[in-house]
């Protein structure tokens, strides 16, 4: 669907811990439950007290990890600020909500009103860095993160544009759980520790922002995005006719993939589609998953992303993600593939410079 | 850049439904402001609204076919324009890859949250529960692709009132790169309890009908509906034969990183996206015909929109007024319900009369067109500008 664009630095904040070392290295850490809440940055180091007071939950999660993101590339002037989000931040949203109930329509704070318009965070992170662009956010739940790439990746391809930054923010709340769980997307019953590596209907509920920096050209950029097809509500056969199509175009074989980054997440309902892309891989590749370290939530694959620019940075894979060793020597190209509760399909081919 | 052109199109809000209503309504200068009847809010009566004079069941009557919708307002409000934008055009032709961009503010918060704490209590369930899913801006989006067919790439867009202009330029990107055949572009909203008192905890809502451009302006109107637009390149052109009504020739995002909701004063953020939109169809601000104006009547945006076209346009201001005074403002769906008054204006070589205006703002001196006037039009610029900084303009220009 877009034509080769770079990825020069990511950063990730999830239920691990990703964000001060920037990799998962270290050790797992081991979740339990049913919900996957993300390890909060130390915020004291970027806001004072009255800058934070101001700002909700994600809202000052998203934008520590758009400064970082933005530190690491050493350019605060991307010519495009794109974001996806599934929810937005429910926090605001929901004490608005509730808001209006309590004071029976009153007179009412504006604060949360504003912070819950979905595109608040991307206007945030332009007035932090007083960055003049282009700016857009895509609020399409397993789509979010992917629409807000492609716009970008149109954009440099086309080059009316050389950098964007391009993020993903994602909260969950014990109100919006019970929502989900009425709509019967978590798994019901969580017996053991390791209930997420268990196949049953339902997923466990994460939480997450990711960020990358995008460069029209490969400077110092570890990890091309070589290709990006998106497949909506995929008839039979549809998602590995995509993969396929998808190889054949850039003349590669399922052979020569190295890498493979599953966004499986043990919802036994939509295993299947998993299971048909691993039936074409070969005994090479090496296949990973991350969403046992992360939970499942609508631009989780942003943390799939992340890990694959880190490890093509590090050129190593990170050992808690691996769920199958291959005996591929060389980390050069990555497939990664997501859906979402069946409906939203990603495929990501990746390529290390 | 390969030439993106509209061959279809489709509009509900205050003034009725369908383009004949519109027409009629804003060629007579009637506004579609007035109490709400459906909204359920202690200020339905304190404020003009642009509600769409229909119940939702009444929307829904009026469909031909919603057999993949499910009871929403919001969703009734966006098939209604859909289906008017197919008039007369094959709605799914063999070979060629269609897809949706649709824009939001809130998604379905109309339809849930006069029961949202109902849903939040877990001993609470009932054996169907899909309505809940209304929540999720995707989830109208979704309902309408699968009606409509538009499956092969679906999308919503989300930044606040200029959400349906980014839409709008995302389906041109999509046509421009090759990525789908045709596009069907543009958004909806329906009127919240949420919103209504989000605006007026903002204090920018007018007690009267909003006076676009005046001195003495107080605030906006909310209003409600949907439009869209369908966009095609030269490809699908070639196999539907479908004649363009326009084109859309150029568009542009600027954020101007001055404050999380209001303009910067002299209007850096619209003098950019109108410049850029300009550049970007290779035309001169000497040959734009009419300008139509974000106008929403609020104390900053009117005086930073008016310098930004004076800087613009300087000693040569075209023709420009804000329609906002006859829809209420539509948020998401504003930017394609002002792209269809204007893709009218270029049809009927025809402009439309300002209303409620009096006395100039006095540091542009700027006046509004206050008549209807039958002339040559040949390009329309329309802005959109929303919360964060992000602002959007549109250019679309005749096509014979």
């Amino acid at each position: 669907m877009i034509k080769p664009i770079f990825i020069r630095t990511a950063r990730a904040v999830s239920a691990q811990d990703s964000f001060n070392s920037n990799d998962l290295l270290q050790p797992g850490r081991t979740l339990t439950g049913n919900r996957f809440t993300y390890m909060e940055p130390n915020y004291q180091d970027y806001f004072t007290i009255m800058q934070l007071r101001r700002m909700s939950r994600i809202t000052r999660l998203g934008l520590v990890t758009a400064i970082e993101c933005l530190r690491d590339a050493g350019d605060y002037r991307p010519e495009a600020i794109i974001m996806g989000t599934g929810k937005g931040s429910l926090t605001d949203t929901e004490k608005f909500i509730h808001a209006v109930r309590e004071f029976a329509e009153g007179t009412l704070n504006p604060t949360p009103f504003i912070q819950s318009t979905y595109n608040s965070l991307n206007g945030l992170i332009g007035l932090h860095h007083h960055i003049n662009s282009y700016n857009s956010t895509y609020v399409h739940t397993g789509f979010s993160l992917e629409h807000a790439l492609l716009d970008a990746a149109f954009q440099l391809n086309e080059q009316s544009i050389q950098t964007a930054l391009v993020g993903s923010f994602e909260e969950m709340t014990p109100e919006h759980y019970i929502i989900k769980d009425k709509l019967d997307f978590w798994k019901k019953e969580i017996e053991s520790p390791d209930a997420i590596m268990k196949s049953s209907p339902g997923a466990i509920s994460g939480e997450g922002s990711f960020f990358f920096f995008l460069d029209f050209q490969q400077g110092a950029a570890p990890l091309q995005l070589v290709d990006l097809t998106l497949v909506f509500e995929p008839g039979e056969g549809a998602v590995l006719n995509a993969m396929d199509a998808m190889l054949e175009q850039q003349g590669l074989g399922w052979d020569q993939l190295d890498v493979y980054l599953s966004g499986r997440n043990q919802d036994s309902r939509y295993e299947h589609y998993y299971a048909e892309v691993e039936n074409q891989l070969s005994e090479i590749t090496h296949q990973l998953h991350f969403k046992h370290l992360s939970g499942e939530f609508d631009t989780a694959a942003g943390f799939g992303l992340w890990a694959a620019v880190r490890m093509a940075e590090k050129n190593q894979l990170f050992p808690s993600l691996i769920r199958k060793q291959g005996s591929a020597p060389t980390l050069n190209y990555m497939l990664l593939y997501n859906q979402y509760y069946g409906k939203q399909h990603s495929i990501y081919l990746l390529k290390k410079t | 850049m390969p030439s993106v052109f509209v061959t279809g199109m489709g509009i509900v809000s205050a003034l009725g439904i369908g383009t004949a209503s519109q027409r009629e309504k804003l060629a007579a200068g009637v506004s579609g402001l007035g109490p709400a009847a459906f909204l359920n809010s202690i200020h339905k009566t304190e404020f003009p609204f642009g509600e769409v004079p229909f119940s939702t069941e009444e929307l829904f009557s009026r469909l031909s076919d919603y057999s993949k919708l499910q009871q929403s307002r919001l969703q009734a409000l966006g098939a209604l324009a859909l289906e008017e934008c197919f008039t007369g055009l094959e709605r799914k032709p063999a070979g060629i890859r269609q897809g949706l961009i649709n824009a939001t503010t809130v998604g379905g918060m109309t339809d849930i949250e006069d029961r949202y704490f109902e849903l939040i209590k877990p001993e609470l369930s009932e054996p169907d529960m899909s309505w809940a899913a209304g929540l999720d801006c995707a989830t109208g989006t979704e309902h309408l692709a699968r009606q409509f067919e538009l499956t092969d790439f679906v999308t919503t867009i989300s930044t606040a009132c200029s959400s349906s202009a980014n839409a709008i330029q995302f389906g041109a990107r999509l046509l421009q790169q090759g990525a789908v055949d045709r596009v069907v572009c543009g958004g909806v909203d329906s009127l919240t309890r949420f919103t209504v008192n989000g605006f007026n905890s903002l204090k920018n809502l007018d007690r009267n009908a909003c006076k676009p451009f005046d001195a003495n302006r107080n605030g906006l109107n909310l209003g409600e509906g949907a439009a869209y637009l369908l966009l095609e390149s030269e490809r699908s052109l070639e196999k539907t034969g479908n004649k363009p009504l326009a084109l859309l020739s150029g568009y542009a995002n600027f954020n101007e990183a001055f404050h999380p909701t209001a303009p910067s004063p002299e209007g850096l953020g619209a003098y950019e996206a109108m410049k850029r939109t300009l550049e970007k169809a290779g035309i001169s601000p000497a040959s734009v015909s009419y300008i139509n104006a974000h106008g929403t009547a609020t104390l900053n945006n009117d005086e930073s929109e008016s310098l930004a076209i004076l800087r613009l346009f300087g000693e040569r201001v075209p023709p420009f007024a804000s329609t906002k005074v006859y829809t209420g403002h539509t948020l998401a769906a504003s930017g394609a319900i002002e792209a269809v008054f204007s893709l009218l204006s270029l049809q009927h070589q025809e402009i439309y009369p300002a209303l409620n205006f009096e006395t100039p703002i006095e540091v542009t001196g700027l006046i509004p067109c206050q008549t209807y006037r039958q002339m040559q039009v040949e390009h329309i610029l329309s802005n959109s500008f929303g919360f964060g900084g992000n602002n959007a303009s549109l250019l679309f220009s005749r096509y014979d």
